[in-house]
C-alpha cells in the first residue's frame, strides 16, 4: 500500500470518529450512531477507486484500460484455441532460441576473464606464413630476445605443456602439465584457492620441485581433498610437491591438469630446450605496462622482433615471412568461436523474423475475421486509439505467453547451444542463465506485440462502415490480400537464406566425409601409449620391448596387421614441426630453398597395416628397425618434385636447418628404400601433402600402435593393454579409436555447425509453410463465394485447384528471387567483416529451392483441393 | 443520493470544489466539518457524498489550493486540517466571478420576461 493510500484511510478513519461522537453527543445512540456514521461514509472502495484517479492521474486509465483489454483479448483468444496456439508456439520458438543465444554469446564473448586486470593481459605469437605455419611456439632464445628491453609490457609469464606419467595413485595416469616460470601466475593475475600458487623462489635449477592443481582435476581427481596440499606428488622418475590449488580459470591455449616449475619436468632443464632456437615449446603472455596500450605494445615488439631476426638469418629463412602478433587474450581466446556465434546469433535473428511475420499472417487474417466487430466499436464512437489499443492488448497477451514458453524453452536451448560452442571455447561450459535471458526474452516480446497491433488496418472513417456491419461474412479487401502475401513472401524468401545457408554447410561436410583419405580406416584402430619404459630395456640392450609386444598382439585373433607409429591421423596432426630436407643428386634452382614436408616415424609393416599402397621399392622390415643402416621412405609427391624423370630410390634423403645443441644434425643422412602414395591424415592443407616416413628404431615402445583388424576392433583393447602391462608395468593405453572414429571426431564441429544450422533451417521452413498454407486456406475460405459462381458458369474444379496451386507457386518464386537477392546482398556486406566468407556453390542453392517449392506446393494442395470442391448452390447461398 | 426521493439536489458539475474553497474561508476544517458545513449552509439541500468529497480535497490539495495538515479537533479528536493557500484565495474569487456570471446568464435564458420587466 502507498503512502497516499494509508494516510487516505487513516483521514477516513479519523472523519468517522469525529461524525460518530458528534452524533452521540447530540444524543443519538452509539450504536445507531456508529451505524449512521459508516453510512455517510458511503462504499470504501469505490471511495480508493476514485482517489486512485486522483493519484495517478491518466497513466492509471491507460493500464486499467489496457488490463481490461487484455482481459477481453484474453477470452477472445480462449475461443480461437487452435490460432493462439500456433501464434504462441511460433513465438515461444523464435524468442526461445534468440534467448538461449544471445546468453551464450554474452557468456563467451562479452564476460570479462576472472584474471585480475584481465583487459591489461596480451597474448603473443609468432608465424611463418610464408611456409604455411599460422602459429608457432617460441624457443627459450626467442623468449629472452623479446623480453630484453621491452618498456611497454611490465612482465611476461611463459607457459609450455609436456605430458607426465602418475604413479603411486592406483593405475598409472596420464597427466597434461603445464610447466611455468616463476612470473606466469602473476602475470595471469590468478589466485590460489588452496595452498599457495608458484613464484619466482620456484625457479631454477636447485629449486624443489613443486606442483599447482587446476581446480578441475582437484575437484575430479582428488575429491576436493584439502589435504592434498604438501603431498608428494610422482611424475615419472621424479616427484614434486603439491603446494596449491588453482582458483578456476580459463585454460588458455590448452587444459592441463596440474601446472609445475621448470625444475619438474627435466626436458625444460635441457640444453636443447635453453639454447636451441628453433626448439619452440613455450606460449607468452604478457602483462601491459601503465600507460602503455596493445598498440603501443605491439608496435615495440614487432620493431623488436624484426631486429632478432635479422640477426639470425641462419634460424629465420627470408621465405617464412616471419610475424610477431599481440593480441588482448580475452579477445584471443573467444576469436575461434566469435564467427560461429554470430552465424548462429543471426540464423537465431532470421528464425524470430520468419516467426513474426508468419504471426502477423494470421492476426491479420484473424482481423479480417473481426472487421465487423471493430466497424460497430468505431461506429460506437470508439477512437482509434481504443481500437488499437484493443489490438495490442491481445497481441501482448499473446506475445507474453510466447515469451514465459519461450524462457522456458531457452534454458534447456541454451544448455544444447553451450555445449556446442564449447568446442570452440571453454568459455562456454560454465554459461549460466541470468536476467539477461528475462530482458532479452520481454523486449522481443514487446517488440513482436507492437509490431503485431499495428499490422491490421483500422476501419476507415471514410469508408462506407454500414458495409461491414451488414453482416458476419468475411470482406477480404486487396489491400489485406496483399499484406497476406508480402509477410509469406519474407519468410520464404528468409526461409531460402537459412537452407541455402544449410546446404551449404552439409555439401562441405559430405564433401570432407566423402574425401578418400588414402589408407583403410574402418579396421585401423589406433592406441596411445603413456608411461615410462620398462627399465629393463635401458639396461638390458638384449631386450626388445616393442618386438615383443607387436608379436604377441599379431597372434591375437583376426589381426591382420600391428606397427608402431609417433602419429594417428588427424589426431595428431600439427604435432611436429615440418622437416626442411633435401635429396642428394637433386640441384636446386637458383635461390630456390629447399622444400618442406610432414614427418611421420612409423614401424615395419605400417604400410600395409594402413593398406597404403607401395609404388616403388619396399617398405621398412623388422630387421631393417634393428639395423645400423638409417632408412626413410617418401610420398610420391616428393619423388615427383624432386626426381620427375629419375628414380628416388637408393638416394640419399637429408634433413637440413634442425641442429641440436651439441652441433650435430640428428636426422643423420638416410637411403630412400620406398616411395609410396599419398595420403590424407592432416588437415591442414597449406603446403602440398609431400611425407617423409623416417624409420621407427625404438626398442621400447613408440608413442602410438597401430592395429589392424578383422573382427570388431574395439575388442581388441583389452587385450592390447594387458599385453602391454604384463610386459611394462607402469605403461599403460588410452584413446583408443579406429581411424574412421578419429576421423568422426575431428570432423564433429563441421557436422554440429551443419546439424545446428540445418535444425533452424527446419523450424524456418516448417513455419514458412505453414505461414503459406495459411495464406492460400484463408484466400480460399475468403473466396468461397466466387468459386462457387466460377463453377456455376462453366470453370472446371482442375481449373479452380491449378489456380490456387500456382497462387502458392507464385509466392514461392517471387520469395526466392528475393532470398537470392538479399543473401547475396548480406554475404557482400558480411564479406566486409569476416574474412572467410564463401558464397555457396549452385548446387546447395539448386536443393534449397527445390526443397521449398516442393514444400510449399505441398502445403498448397490442402486449400486447393477444397476449392475444387466447393458445392455451388450452398457456397451461393452462402449470403 | 438515489437513496430516497428526498428534496436534496445534485450538485452540478464542477461546483464542488468552488464550496469546498468558500468553505474554509474563514479558516481551517476537517472532512468531516467541511461536508457538515455545505450541507447546513445549503439547508440540508446539497449532500457531498465522500467519494466525490475526498477525491476533490486531494485534487485541491495537488494543484496547491489547499494545505493538508494533521492536527487536533476542539473536542481533543485528530483529523486532518485543510487550509486555504494565497493561491487557493485567488481561485475562489476566479470562481465565484465565474459562478456569478453563470448564474446571471442562465436567468437570463430561462427568465427573458424578467430581463424585459428591468
Amino acid at each position: 500500500m502507498r503512502p497516499d493510500e494509508r494516510e487516505l484511510d487513516e483521514e477516513l478513519r479519523t472523519n468517522l470518529e469525529i461524525n460518530v461522537r458528534e452524533r452521540i453527543d447530540r444524543g443519538e445512540d452509539p450504536a445507531a450512531a456508529r451505524r449512521a456514521a459508516l453510512d455517510d461514509l458511503g462504499y470504501i472502495p469505490a471511495v480508493r477507486e476514485e482517489m486512485r484517479r486522483v493519484w495517478y492521474s491518466r497513466w492509471f486509465d491507460v493500464v486499467a484500460a489496457l488490463i481490461q483489454d487484455m482481459r477481453v483479448g484474453l477470452r477472445s483468444l480462449l475461443r480461437a484455441k487452435g490460432l493462439a496456439a500456433t501464434v504462441v508456439v511460433t513465438l515461444a520458438l523464435g524468442i526461445g532460441a534468440n534467448a538461449a543465444i544471445f546468453s551464450v554469446v554474452r557468456g563467451v564473448l562479452l564476460r570479462p576473464l576472472v584474471n585480475r586486470g584481465e583487459d591489461r593481459l596480451v597474448y603473443i605469437r609468432q608465424s611463418a606464413p610464408g611456409v604455411g605455419a599460422p602459429n608457432m611456439l617460441f624457443s627459450v632464445a626467442e623468449y629472452n630476445d623479446i623480453k630484453a628491453g621491452a618498456t611497454t609490457i611490465a612482465a611476461f609469464g611463459d607457459f609450455s605443456t609436456i605430458d607426465f606419467t602418475m604413479l603411486g595413485r592406483g593405475e598409472p595416469r596420464l597427466l597434461h602439465a603445464g610447466v611455468v616460470g616463476g612470473s606466469y601466475f602473476d602475470v595471469m593475475g590468478l589466485r590460489p584457492v588452496l595452498g599457495r600458487l608458484l613464484n619466482a623462489t620456484d625457479d631454477g635449477k636447485e629449486a624443489a620441485g613443486a606442483v599447482v592443481l587446476t581446480h578441475r582435476f582437484w575437484t575430479t581427481f582428488f575429491n576436493s581433498d584439502p589435504s592434498i596440499v604438501g603431498q608428494p606428488i610422482q611424475l615419472g622418475s621424479r616427484t614434486a610437491t603439491i603446494v596449491g590449488v588453482l582458483e578456476p580459470s580459463i585454460p588458455y591455449p590448452v587444459e592441463t591438469e596440474i601446472i609445475a616449475n621448470m625444475v619438474t619436468s627435466p626436458h625444460h632443464l635441457g640444453a636443447t630446450m635453453n639454447i636451441e632456437r628453433v626448439h619452440r615449446m613455450t606460449e607468452l603472455f604478457g602483462r601491459l605496462a601503465p600507460g602503455a596500450s596493445v598498440e603501443n605494445a605491439r608496435a615495440e615488439l614487432t620493431t623488436a622482433y624484426a631486429a632478432m631476426v635479422r640477426e639470425h638469418p641462419e634460424a629465420y629463412s627470408t621465405n617464412a615471412n616471419m610475424q610477431l602478433s599481440v593480441t588482448p587474450l580475452r579477445e584471443q581466446i573467444t576469436a575461434p568461436a566469435r564467427t560461429i556465434l554470430l552465424v548462429l546469433l543471426a540464423a537465431a535473428a532470421v528464425v524470430f523474423i520468419i516467426a513474426c511475420s508468419n504471426v502477423a499472417n494470421l492476426i491479420l487474417a484473424r482481423s479480417v475475421r473481426r472487421e465487423g466487430e471493430l466497424a460497430v466499436r468505431a461506429a460506437l464512437g470508439a477512437s482509434s486509439g481504443a481500437l488499437r489499443r484493443t489490438l495490442l492488448a491481445e497481441s501482448l497477451v499473446l506475445c507474453g505467453a510466447g515469451a514465459i514458453i519461450g524462457l522456458a524453452l531457452a534454458q534447456p536451448m541454451m544448455s544444447i547451444v553451450a555445449r556446442y560452442a564449447a568446442r570452440f571455447s571453454v568459455r562456454a561450459l560454465d554459461v549460466t542463465v541470468d536476467n539477461t535471458i528475462v530482458w532479452v526474452g520481454a523486449s522481443l516480446a514487446i517488440a513482436a506485440a507492437i509490431l503485431l497491433a499495428y499490422v491490421p488496418r483500422l476501419p476507415s472513417s471514410n469508408a462506407p462502415a454500414g458495409f461491414g456491419l451488414a453482416g458476419t461474412s468475411l470482406r477480404i479487401t486487396p489491400g489485406t490480400n496483399r499484406r497476406l502475401r508480402v509477410f509469406a513472401t519474407t519468410q520464404i524468401a528468409f526461409s531460402f537464406v537459412l537452407l541455402a545457408g544449410a546446404g551449404m554447410l552439409v555439401t562441405a561436410l559430405v564433401a570432407l566425409q566423402s574425401a578418400n583419405s588414402g589408407f583403410i580406416t574402418q579396421q585401423v584402430l589406433a592406441i596411445d601409449i603413456f608411461g615410462p619404459s620398462n627399465p629393463a630395456i635401458v639396461q638390458k640392450p638384449s631386450m626388445d620391448l616393442y618386438r615383443e609386444v607387436t608379436q604377441k598382439i599379431a597372434e591375437l585373433p583376426g589381426v591382420d596387421g600391428v606397427t608402431g607409429s609417433y602419429f594417428v591421423p588427424w589426431r595428431d596432426a600439427g604435432k611436429y614441426p615440418h622437416l626442411r630436407f633435401t635429396v642428394e643428386g637433386y640441384t636446386p634452382a637458383n635461390g630456390e630453398e629447399n622444400p618442406y614436408a610432414k614427418q611421420r616415424i612409423v614401424g615395419p609393416g605400417y604400410f600395409a597395416t594402413m593398406g597404403i599402397p607401395v609404388v616403388a621399392g619396399r617398405e621398412f622390415t623388422e630387421h631393417d628397425r634393428t639395423g645400423k643402416e638409417r632408412l626413410v621412405i617418401v610420398s610420391q609427391s616428393v619423388a615427383q618434385r624432386l626426381f620427375p624423370n629419375a628414380d628416388a630410390l637408393n638416394r640419399n634423403l637429408v634433413v637440413t636447418g634442425s641442429l641440436s645443441a651439441s652441433g650435430t644434425n640428428p636426422w643423420p643422412p638416410a637411403r630412400i628404400v620406398g616411395v609410396v602414395a599419398d595420403v590424407d591424415d592432416d588437415r591442414a592443407e597449406h603446403v602440398p601433402a609431400m611425407t617423409i616416413y623416417p624409420m621407427l628404431q625404438d626398442r621400447g615402445l613408440p608413442p602410438r600402435l597401430l592395429v589392424r583388424t578383422s573382427g570388431d576392433p574395439y575388442a581388441l583393447v583389452p587385450s592390447v593393454t594387458r599385453i602391454i602391462r604384463e610386459r611394462s608395468a607402469n605403461q599403460g593405453t588410452e584413446r583408443a579409436a579406429t581411424l574412421a572414429d578419429v576421423r568422426a571426431e575431428v570432423l564433429t564441429p563441421e557436422r554440429l555447425n551443419a546439424f545446428v544450422v540445418t535444425g533452424f533451417a527446419g523450424i524456418a521452413l516448417l513455419i514458412a509453410v505453414v505461414g503459406v498454407a495459411g495464406v492460400l486456406a484463408f484466400g480460399v475460405s475468403a473466396r468461397m463465394r466466387e468459386f462457387g459462381v466460377r463453377l456455376a458458369i462453366g470453370s472446371t474444379p482442375r481449373d479452380l485447384l491449378f489456380g490456387v496451386l500456382s497462387e502458392g507457386a507464385a509466392i514461392v518464386v517471387i520469395g526466392i528471387v528475393a532470398g537470392v537477392a538479399g543473401g547475396y546482398a548480406v554475404a557482400g556486406v558480411a564479406a566486409g567483416y569476416f574474412t572467410n566468407v564463401q558464397m555457396p556453390g549452385v548446387m546447395p542453392l539448386a536443393i534449397a529451392a527445390a526443397i521449398l517449392v516442393s514444400a510449399a506446393v505441398a502445403a498448397s494442395l490442402m486449400p486447393a483441393a477444397r476449392a475444387s470442391r466447393v458445392d455451388v448452390l450452398s457456397a451461393l447461398r452462402a449470403e | 443520493m438515489e437513496k430516497t426521493t428526498d428534496r436534496r439536489l445534485e450538485l452540478l458539475q464542477g461546483t464542488l470544489d468552488m464550496l469546498v474553497l468558500r468553505t474554509l474561508q474563514w479558516g481551517p476544517r476537517h472532512g468531516h466539518g467541511i461536508g457538515q458545513a455545505i450541507r447546513q449552509q445549503s439547508d440540508e439541500l446539497l449532500k457531498v457524498e465522500t467519494g466525490s468529497l475526498y477525491p476533490a480535497l486531494h485534487r485541491l490539495v495537488k494543484r496547491g489550493w489547499l494545505k493538508a495538515e494533521w492536527g487536533v479537533s476542539d473536542a481533543n479528536q485528530k483529523a486532518r486540517f485543510y487550509r486555504l493557500t494565497a493561491a487557493g484565495k485567488a481561485q475562489l474569487t476566479i470562481e465565484r466571478d465565474r459562478w456569478s456570471q453563470l448564474v446571471d446568464a442562465i436567468g437570463r435564458v430561462m427568465n427573458p420576461a424578467a430581463e424585459i420587466k428591468e
